[in-house]
This record gives C-alpha cells, structure tokens and sequence, in this order.
C-alpha cells in the first residue's frame, strides 16, 4: 500500500515535472559530472572543474581576474563544442578580449542587458532591468542543452542584485538540476549556489562547497 | 529511370493526366510526356509491367500511345516517337537500342521543340531551320542514329558547333539535361473564417494551432519545411494585416510556429489592435526537410526548433538588437564590435578529437595563451569622465571620478600612452590610452581624448 501510495506520488511529480526533487533512501546522491574550466591548476584544484546541473558563482572585487576566469571557461566550453550564452547585464563584454582568451564567437549568444552602473535617481529603472535579465536568464535555462550558461551582473549595483527575492535563485536552481548545463553566476559579492555547486573567490581562487 | 509516353497529336493536357497517375514527376513536352518512374517496380513489377500500365491508363483515357523506358530520358523519348508499343532498354545499352533509329527523327517535333531533351538549339523552335542540316547528313552519307553517334564529336563540333554536339549526343542516347517537372510546389495555406471576432493574442493560439495541425501533417508527407510563414489575419474594419516570418531552419513543429508567430505577432502588433480579427489565414512557403543526424559522441545541442523559440523570445523580452553572437570589426577604433544572428544549427563534430573520440574534460583543450594571466576588459559603453593629476613626464598618477561606484586614488603602476587615431573623416578618435592600478585596488584603462582634452575611462581591466 505504501508503496503504492509513493508510485502515485512520483507519478504526480512526474507529470508537474518535479520528479528531480525525488531523493533515494536506497542510494547515495549520483556522481557529478564536471566541465573544465580550461585551465589546468584551477581543474586540479576543483577535482576536474565546475559541476555540471549545478549553479556556481564567481565572486571578487574589481580587478580582481573574475572576467578572465570567466573568459577562460567560455573559451574552454565553445572549443568543446558546446553552445555558451551569456546573460551581460551592463553590457560591458569586450569582444576583442574574449577572441584574445580563445572564445568561438559564433558559438556564443550574447544578450546585452540594460542595467547601469550609475543609474542616478532611477533606481527603479535599474531593477527592472536586473529582473529583465533574470528573465533572460531563465529563458536561456529552459531552452536546455547549453553547455555553459553565465549570468554576469560583476559590476551591477549591489542593491539592485539585492532586492531580487531570495526565490529566483531556488528557482534556476531547480531548472538547472538534472541537465548537463553549468550555470555560472559572476558577482561582486556572494549571489547563490546550489548545495553542490561551487562557489569560487577570485581573489584567492579558493573553492568553497 | 524514365518512361515517356507518346501519342502523336494528343494534347499535353490528356498526356499529363496519364503521367500524374503515376508520379508527381514528369515533364510535357508538345505530344509527349517523360515521367520519372522510379522506385514504381515496387508497386507493379518490372520496368515491362510499369510499361504496359501506362499503357493500359492510356487505353482506359481513350489515348493510343508508345511508350519506351529507359535509363535516360533522351533514349526513352527517342524509342518512343520511333517504335509502336512498350520497348524496355536495359540500363547501359541505350546507344545500341537507338542505333538504328532514322536520322529523320531529329526533325520531329518533339526533338527540336522546347523545353525539349537537346538543350539551347531547342529554343529556335524551327524544325525547317534544321532541315539544312540533316540534308547535310544525307549527303554525308549517314542514315542512322548510330551512323551519328560513331563520328568524333569534337569534328562534328567543328563542322556544326553546338547544334552537332546536341546531336551527337541524343544519337548516342546520353542525357543532356535533368527532368524539370511541370507541376509546381505544392501550396500550403489555410484559412478560418471566424464566426465571432476574436481579440487578443490567446484566442488566437488556438486558431493557430488549428489551421497549422493538419498543414503540419501535409508537410511531414511531403517531406517539406517551413521555410517562411505567412500570417494573414483579417480585421473586422476589412483591413487586412499580414506579417511574414522568415525562419532560419525549415521546421514544421506545430507548437515552435505557433510561438513563433505569435512572438511576432506580440513584437509587431496591428495598429489597430482593438479591433477583432474575424479571419485567420496561413500561407507557408515550402522548402525541403531537414535530415539530422545526430552524434553519439558530442553533446547534444538545443534544437533548431528549441533555438529558433528561444531567439524570438529573446528578441521580444530584450529587443532583437540586443541579442546575437558577437562578431570582431575590422578596425582599431577602441571597443568596436558587431553582432549578427545567432545560428540555430551548429556543426557537432568540433568538439571530437582527430579520433573521432570526444574530447573529455580530463583532457581540457589547450587555450592559445596561457590565461588567465592576460587581462580581460570591461568595457564602459559610455565613456566615464574622470579627473586625473599628471605627473611632469605626463603620466598619470591619481585618478578621481564623481561617478557613483568608482572610487579613485593614487596611481600606483601606470603603462602607456598607446596613441591611437582613426576615422577622421566621420566621427573619429584620438587617444592616449594609458592602463593604470590604482591605490583602491581596481585596474582602468584611461585615455585622454585629444580632441576634448577630457580625461575618462574606457575600461576596467579585471
């Protein structure tokens, strides 16, 4: 009967497609499966990189080598072959330095957000440009069968980060979980991650998690 | 495999009528038909039996005819004007069948009329034009097809040009064009007259869905794809609005087209867009399918079909302009870029190593510089003013703005200037570019811009 009653359950998980929240008792939890970041050190350091179907972040101040550890990991994904977007929400990514870092360019979407450095007394204008991005982001998520999918807000206002609900990022969590995609989050301050994702400090390039 | 049919004196009309019971390729050509009866044995037998069943269509229409087979189309409408009956060629042996063929047969009509087998001659049309000719023949002392076919062709060339060449090559029964069909693609639309206008783009995702199921359908038995959709929808005020949707992968997903129309719909609404549509209507241009072919051993990619829903998304959350991938100019100018549109399709096999093998993560391909030691920019689209003190050489040696998020201080290392000018004649630049640390820990690229004599920054080096 009980056994039953859990079919059904699952069945109904299922069917609202939450079945990847299902856990075993039977089990431990299935082995990660890892994308190189495309450099050799940092692989070491990471156990062979940065885990697939998980939300990372990579966090540091300005100037810190964020952006090129950020280059560095599309450049490795899109000469793996796999197709990279990147959601910039400042729009500041330099073309000429990701064909420097080895990126395939026609392997990558760009989508160029809105939101500014400096947004004076529109503040609201800027947080409804984050949330625009955040669309952007889930979009790109749903789409599904991206090998790398980074979100950049390293240079947004951290009160327009802020004012997200804490929700948005337990949802990509969950669309992300299941899939072979990596999805990165570049940030000044620490944005989120999932339970075994990876949360790097570019200034130390220490992982946590 | 070809089967032309000839009757001398029937209309075109009552031949193609024969040949579309047979296969949507043929062509018509004056009093006789060349159909392409491929892969027909399946359904009747031999080649003889397809023969005698076009025969016997022909027969049932009240229509005496010849029919020939053969390999080529030039064989089977020669064997078909000069032997009554069904004759068969075998594959190989068009030339010994035709040989003993009259040369008189490349006055006829149909050999000299266009579109006709023997290529540009056929368009004088003129079959006295080529009596001249075929006296010349006679006098030569030739009276066959195979009297023809045995004379070099590059003497014939010589003495007759063009003309002799086409010759030649019908006596020997080889194929001077490919069949070009008569019948048209077929048209794909449809339409719904609605019997209460509807508003909005929700009641009209259902009337969409409706009229692209069954063209959908339609599409998969011809093995076509969609390559540009039409959407013709019909005010109440009987103004038409129409939109065309060019796609950038055939595709005939029911669910894909319908977002996509209705994205477009949605980024380009009618003017009017109070008014109720009262009718709907579909025209798709057709293109042939796509074959995919997937990999075992490269990552699976989205599909066209995912890729094209998401572009349009995109487009409609962000603006069309704003996504894409990124493409290098050819310029100096500081900063310059390009985008164009994102491909839906991709070559899976760069990701394999010369083996074939995928290339594993254990094996991290190797990047051209040893980065991440390379700096990487930020660029600032728009340039921020900044206030920076010059050292007596001219360097700079502390940099403030007053701009919210940038705090400035002393220059602890600065490298430069790289002079840099161009595109005088329109808007131009002209910099000295410097790259500075500063005490707050951040890295800028600055420059002062000649013109202006302002100082800004251009980039955050991170």
């Amino acid at each position: 009967m009980g056994s039953l009653a859990r079919a059904d359950l699952e069945t109904l998980l299922h069917t609202k497609k939450l079945d990847r929240t299902l856990t075993r008792a039977d089990g431990g939890r299935p082995e990660l499966e890892y994308a190189s970041t495309g450099h050799v050190g940092l692989d070491a350091r990471l156990s062979g990189g940065v885990p697939r179907g998980q939300v990372s972040e990579l966090v540091g101040p300005r100037s810190s080598g964020r952006t090129a550890v950020m280059l560095q990991m599309i450049a490795a994904a899109t000469q793996r072959g796999e197709l990279v977007a990147l959601i910039d929400a400042l729009d500041m990514f330099d073309v000429e330095s990701a064909a420097a870092c080895g990126v395939v360019l026609d392997r990558l979407l760009w989508i160029r957000g809105l939101v500014m450095m400096n947004p004076g007394m529109c503040r609201d204008l800027n947080q409804r440009a984050v949330v625009q991005a955040v669309r952007a982001l889930t979009l790109v998520l749903d789409a599904r069968n991206f090998g790398l999918v980074v979100f950049d807000v390293g240079e947004a206002p951290s009160d327009a980060v802020r004012r997200l609900p804490f929700t948005t990022w337990l949802r990509l969590q969950r669309m992300v979980e299941g899939t072979s995609t990596v999805c990165l989050l570049v940030g000044s301050d620490r944005l989120s991650r999932s339970p075994r994702g990876l949360s790097l400090q570019a200034s130390t390039l220490r992982a946590a998690g | 495999m070809y089967a032309c049919v000839y009757s001398a004196g029937s209309p075109g009309p009552v031949l193609a009528a024969i040949a579309q019971q047979f296969s949507p390729r043929y062509e018509t050509r004056g009093d006789l038909v060349v159909v392409d009866v491929r892969g027909l044995d399946r359904l009747f037998g031999d080649a003889r039996a397809v023969g005698d069943e076009l025969r016997r269509e022909a027969a049932d229409r009240g229509v005496r005819v010849h029919v020939a087979i053969a390999s080529t189309q030039t064989a089977a409408v020669v064997l078909a004007i000069a032997r009554p009956g069904v004759v068969v060629v075998e594959r190989g042996k068009e030339a010994e069948a035709i040989a003993a063929v009259s040369l008189q047969i490349l006055g006829g009509p149909a050999l000299v009329r266009g579109p006709g087998l023997s290529g540009p001659a056929d368009g004088d049309g003129d079959p006295e034009r080529v009596a001249p000719q075929l006296e010349m023949f006679r006098r030569w002392g030739l009276k066959t097809l195979g009297d023809l076919a045995a004379l070099p062709a590059d003497e014939l060339s010589s003495r007759m040009g063009q003309q002799g060449l086409t010759w030649h090559a019908i006596a020997r029964g080889v194929e001077a064009r490919p069949l070009v069909p008569d019948v048209e693609d077929e048209r794909f639309e449809a339409s719904l007259e609605l019997e209460w206008p509807i508003e909005g783009l929700e009641p009209l995702s259902f009337v969409l869905t409706r009229l692209l199921e069954p063209l959908s359908l339609r599409l998969e038995q011809r093995d076509r794809g969609v390559a540009v959709l039409h959407v013709q929808l019909r005010l109440v005020n009987k103004e038409t609005y129409a939109r065309r949707l060019e796609l950038p992968t055939p595709m005939r997903d029911v669910k894909t087209l319908r977002t996509l129309a209705l994205l477009d719909l949605e980024a380009h609404p009618p003017a009017e867009h109070t008014i109720g549509i009262d009718r709907v209507g579909i025209v798709i241009d057709p293109t042939p399918g796509r074959v995919w072919q997937h990999t075992l051993f490269a990552r699976p990619h989205p599909t066209p079909e995912q890729l094209s829903t998401l572009l349009a998304r995109l487009g409609a959350a962000m603006g069309q302009d704003r996504i894409g991938a990124p493409v290098l100019v050819d310029t100096y100018r500081p900063g310059a870029f390009g985008t164009a549109p994102f491909a839906t399709v991709h070559d899976d096999h760069r990701g394999m190593g010369r083996t074939g093998r995928m290339v594993e993560h254990t094996e991290p391909p190797r990047p051209p510089h040893p980065a991440p030691t390379a700096p990487a920019l930020r660029r600032c689209r728009q340039p921020v003013p900044a206030v920076v003190a010059l050292s007596d050489s001219g360097a700079p040696i502390k940099v403030i703005t007053h701009r919210r998020g940038f705090a400035g201080g002393a220059v602890l290392r600065a490298v430069g200037p790289w002079k840099t000018s161009g595109d005088w004649w329109t808007d131009g630049w002209d910099r000295d570019e410097w790259d500075v640390a500063l005490s707050d820990g951040a890295s800028y690229r600055v420059f002062l811009d000649r013109a202006s004599g302002g100082w800004f920054i251009d980039a955050i080096l991170d």
